[in-house]
């Protein structure tokens, strides 16, 4: 109740605090400040002064310069200490010591405000008056900063349950982000792609706070959206930078490196937009290889510049990839040196050696910064390269059907859906999510689908690959060569004029779910299929060996997700029969 | 620190000079150093031989700079940054953009 009471006392009259030796000079001010409609205390010496602001926290003090114990400047220096961080509490001097040097020492000690003896009441009046103008302002302001920050801390809990909690694989990748304000500028995203490959981007938007923060969402929406649908790293990109470049204001950008970690292929695709050094690791903690920006940032230029290509290379399950902004190779000591690039690349040594990327490299950056508060932000993603691919789901030999085509009428469908791409198209649509959406729009959404994706995407890929492009797969089959054949792959793919693929589904019903027919044709030649007969009857699987690493894969896997696979005008064109059993997916 | 404009009245050029750190705080100044003048193909030189540190508000500044001459049909091209602040521009592929002198 006391407190209470106390409380809203304060908030309708104003508190002084009158600080002089002299009990007489204490009274007159009083009653003048009294008249004004303060609650008045006083102190005869600079010590109690500050016991008593401690105690009451008073909206103004009057202080005399010349008391024993502790004089004025002492404790003005002391007060102002106390009150840093709160409210503006004014502080005037009230001397007889009518110098130069009076003066700039007050305010030197803190003060607010000289009043020179003698002055008459309507004058102490005037002043008490201007100085409480500039207090009230000040609360004012303060009021604002603490509205502000609550609308922050807001957007930041928004922002935190739109981006970070939805992350893929947090439980394997490792992340740091120190925000040097609040609100971060730094942005972490994480999603799997339905094939199983894992896509990450690391993004640095202009400045900080939550001016910087403007992009984030819609670009963790897009990120999310694209890659749940089976797009490409370079598509993901472009996409990013269009709609980057369209929301954003022409000095606003989100500096950027997107990397997909495919398990499948054991490839890693990087795209370096405007971040210091990507950084893959081995197992030993040596750095296989730095990927510097090649683009500029997000958000800058309509479309992606089209002479730059994306990063691919092999990489081994025990790899990791690291991304980083500038925030720790520019993170400063006292003396104004940079934590620097070696630095960085030594704790990370260390870091992967030890399996713990994070601790050496915040460790060692809060070392070197000694407590002094960093400027920018502070972020890191280290991702392993193993086992990202999810386990699919198999049709295992008993649960093939083998009489089930029999059952089959071709020519009636429950649906059919065709797509064909030519030429210049062709090198620029990615069909596939677009043959998804179509299955999801008709069937709804299944487990299943990721393995129809899987069958659709290497169908695909193989008809565009070797059939439009010509590409040889053996060039895959050492690291050297994987790289060729991607640079390759890009170079043809630009020049494609003529060629095309065409894509075929029907959907049938059958007793325990449906079947789909995936037929895939394209322009090409063909090629001799009996080479692939080890792979499609499974005999490769007991075979084993890595010597078909990167090639063989592909239609070992189709060839394990499919009921049959089979192979007509030369090769140009082949089936394959997906079985969608409803009751195995309890 | 800060900015400095020189104008070269009789090649149609204007040269601003940044000195020590380039960021932020240097919006309003330099807005104000370019944003007058409107005349069609001048030529604006971004001298950034005694800019100490850049930051990515510096280059979004470039940026607007950028964006107002080409408006005018004008040309912009940056000379001399020193070695720390050219990685910034490199980092930001900012030689794809426009004329880096080195």
């Amino acid at each position: 109740m006391m407190e209470k009471e106390r409380r809203v006392s304060q908030v309708y009259t104003n508190l002084a605090l009158v600080v002089d030796d002299s009990p007489m000079q204490c009274k007159v001010l009083s009653i003048l400040l009294k008249e004004e409609g303060y609650r008045v205390l006083t102190a005869n010496d600079g010590a109690r002064a500050i016991a008593l602001f401690v105690e009451h926290q008073p909206d103004l003090v009057l202080m005399d310069i010349n008391m024993p114990v502790m004089n004025g400047f002492q404790a003005a220096r002391q007060i102002k200490q106390l009150s840093k961080d709160n409210s503006l509490c004014p502080l005037i001097f009230v001397t007889s010591l009518d110098t130069e040097q009076a003066y700039v020492d007050s305010i030197e000690a803190g003060g607010d405000g000289i009043l020179v003896r003698p002055f008459t009441p309507a004058v102490f009046k005037a002043k008490i008056k201007s100085i409480q103008r500039i207090s009230d302002l000040y609360r004012q302001v303060k009021q604002l900063q603490q509205a502000q920050q609550k609308d922050a801390e807001l957007a930041e809990q928004l922002m935190f349950s739109v981006i970070e909690s939805r992350n893929y694989g947090l439980d394997r990748i490792g992340m740091i982000k120190d925000a040097a304000e609040l609100f971060s500028g730094d942005i972490q995203l994480t999603a799997l792609n339905p094939n199983g490959d894992l896509n990450v981007l690391l993004g640095d938007f202009t400045g900080h706070g939550l001016r910087a923060s403007i992009g984030a969402i819609p670009l963790a929406e897009a990120f999310r959206a694209m890659t749940n649908k089976g797009f490409s790293l370079n598509e993901i990109v472009a996409q990013l930078n269009q709609q980057l470049y369209q929301l954003l204001p022409t000095d606003f950008f989100l500096a950027a490196a997107v990397v997909t970690i495919s398990s499948q292929e054991n490839a890693v695709y990087i795209f370096n937009a405007g971040l210091p050094d990507v950084y893959i690791f081995d197992c030993l903690g040596q750095i296989k290889n730095k990927i510097a920006s090649f683009h500029p940032p997000l958000g800058i230029l309509p479309n992606l510049l089209t002479d730059v290509s994306t990063h691919v290379q092999s990489i081994n399950d025990s790899d990791r990839v690291i991304l980083i902004s500038d925030g720790i190779i520019e993170a400063r000591n006292e003396n104004g040196d940079i934590f620097g690039v070696a630095r960085f690349e030594q704790a990370a040594h260390q870091g992967v050696q030890d399996s713990n990327v994070n601790y050496y490299v915040r460790s060692r950056v809060t070392e070197f910064c000694q407590g002094l508060p960093h400027e920018d932000d502070i972020s890191l993603i280290d991702i392993p390269c193993g086992d990202w691919q999810s386990p699919l789901i198999v049709n295992t030999e008993n649960q093939k059907h083998h009489k089930i085509p029999q059952l089959i009428d071709e020519t009636d469908p429950l649906w059919h859906w065709q797509l064909s791409l030519r030429g210049q198209r062709l090198a620029c649509v990615n069909p596939i999510p677009i043959a998804m959406s179509q299955i999801n729009e008709i069937e709804g959404h299944s487990e299943h689908w990721q393995n129809l994706f899987t069958i659709l995407t290497e169908l695909f890929v193989n008809a565009l690959d070797h059939g439009v492009l010509v590409l040889d797969s053996m060039m895959k089959s050492s690291d050297e060569g994987f790289s060729q054949y991607f640079s390759e792959r890009e170079t043809r793919l630009k020049h494609l004029t003529v060629g095309m693929i065409q894509i075929d589904i029907r959907y049938f019903k059958v007793p325990d779910g449906g079947m789909f027919v995936i037929k895939v044709k394209d322009s090409g030649e063909g090629f001799d299929f009996s080479t692939l007969d080890d792979v499609l009857n499974g005999a490769e699987k007991q075979s084993g060996g890595q010597k078909n690493k990167f090639s063989g894969r592909g239609m070992h896997l189709v060839a394990q997700l499919c009921e049959q696979i089979k192979y007509h005008d030369n090769g140009s064109l082949v089936e394959a029969w997906y079985h969608h059993c409803v009751d195995s997916m309890n | 620190m800060g900015l400095d404009v020189q104008e070269l009245a009789q090649d149609n050029t204007v040269v601003i000079a940044i000195k020590g750190r380039f960021d932020f705080s240097l919006h309003p100044q330099f807005k104000d150093a370019y944003v007058n003048y409107t005349k069609d193909n001048m030529t604006f030189v971004l001298d950034l031989k005694d800019t100490a540190y850049m930051d990515s508000s510096a280059l979004g500044m470039i940026l607007l700079l950028k964006e107002h001459i080409e408006k005018l049909s004008g040309t912009l091209k940056i000379t001399h940054p020193t070695d720390a602040v050219y990685k910034i521009l490199e980092i930001a592929q900012f030689q794809r953009l426009l004329t880096i002198e080195r």
